[in-house]
């Protein structure tokens, strides 16, 4: 029998049994950087190759196991499952479907349906001195108004165009590509960082350049509100945190394009938003840029 | 009597939050969440069943400062716009109709 992966997610401990060495690559791959072990067992899971047949399953304790055809599709249907059950574990946190990085202390999010291109907006600022939080999740704690980070493997749907080309190792599963954090040209975030500003990304292919514009807090709620994944645990059914986040940040709309300009908009713009002196160290820095 | 048409009554089983001017409607029964501007929050924020549609346009016109026409364009407009969202009560929508 494998060691078991033990995580530590939200403050939570989460047990992950790996029935094989490749299941258990695998998850390392992804999940590495959340490794840790603190208080008792919230969450323990079952993960490995089913039989002969060739495919995989998942399984929460006390659930039957999911069967999976690939690893890509059994990652995802852990990481649905788990994050399900963390949003139940940590009530107290609003979570949005978002990207998240955090330049000094202080966080930004970027928000979008899938598709709208957060994931690559994070991956190619990640080489522009900002920390890696999280390209998925971003749980809101509405009394501080930080942001924690969930440190998975970024996962792009498809190569990024230039100049950002994937680290040789990025894990390839049947429809993603998973950058494994120790790949990053960026640090990690290790504990919350104040949220001071939203981006609600819109993906304009073929656009002659990127655009930001201004949003009422009214709208900036109404959207939060839409991406937010745990509405209903909250008052006034969640719309009261969408409202509490967007009071507190500045929000704006991001009409990205063309990778590289893209960046250079969103670091200007948070030149006059981010009032921390690290945070402004942090845009004013060297890239990595390769 | 009067027709819910002439007089608007915005629904009240939704819930509502102004912020800066602006209303946000949670409509849960929709699984829909609306974002008003400021003059469609100002319009919404006064169909209370009472007023005529011609009362809120002169309303409109004094605290927008804008001309008559304009005024009964705008809450035309927006009344349909609302009808279109259900977000005001009308014979079909309206609590105790089938």
């Amino acid at each position: 029998m494998l060691d078991a992966l033990s995580l530590v997610i939200f403050g939570r401990h989460v047990r992950v049994q790996c029935q094989d060495a490749a299941t258990r690559a695998l998850f390392v791959a992804k999940y590495g950087h959340m490794q840790g072990r603190q208080g008792p067992i919230a969450l323990q899971y079952s993960v490995g190759r089913q039989g002969e047949t060739g495919g995989f399953f998942v399984g929460r304790a006390g659930q039957a196991p999911s069967p999976a055809s690939n690893p890509g599709e059994l990652l995802f249907l852990f990481e649905k499952d788990m994050t399900v059950e963390l949003e139940k574990l940590r009530p107290d946190l609003y979570f949005i479907h978002a990207a998240v990085l955090a330049f000094g202390h202080e966080a930004v999010m970027l928000v979008g349906e899938s598709g709208s291109g957060k994931s690559t907006t994070t991956w190619a600022l990640l080489h522009h001195g900002c920390r890696y939080f999280s390209d998925e999740l971003g749980p809101v704690d509405l009394q501080t108004g930080e942001v924690y980070p969930y440190p998975h493997a970024l996962c792009l749907k498809d190569v990024p165009p230039g100049p950002y080309p994937l680290p040789t190792n990025t894990l390839y599963t049947a429809h993603a590509l998973h950058i494994p954090t120790a790949a990053l040209p960026s640090e990690v975030g290790e504990g919350p960082a104040l949220l001071s500003a939203i981006f609600f990304v819109q993906y304009r292919p073929g656009a002659a350049a990127p655009a930001v514009q201004g949003l009422s807090k009214a709208e900036a709620a109404a959207r939060l509100f839409a991406n937010a994944l745990n509405p209903l645990a909250h008052v006034g059914d969640g719309l009261d945190g969408a409202i509490e986040v967007s009071t507190r940040v500045a929000s704006l709309r991001l009409f990205s394009g063309d990778l590289t300009a893209t960046c250079a908009l969103v670091k200007a713009t948070l030149k006059s938003l981010l009032s921390n002196e690290e945070a402004r160290r942090c845009l004013e820095g060297p890239c990595s840029h390769p | 009597m009067n027709k819910p048409a002439d007089h608007p009554k915005r629904r009240t089983d939704v819930n509502v939050r102004m912020i800066d001017g602006e209303v946000v409607v949670l409509d849960r029964q929709a699984g829909l969440i609306h974002q008003l501007n400021q003059t469609a929050s100002y319009i919404w924020d006064r169909c209370d069943g009472q007023s005529t549609v011609a009362e809120l346009a002169d309303q409109l016109a004094v605290a927008f400062d804008v001309d008559a026409n304009t005024a009964v364009h705008d809450v035309a407009t927006i009344i349909v716009q609302l009808h279109r969202l259900g977000l005001i009560e009308s014979p079909n929508n309206m609590p105790g109709s089938p």
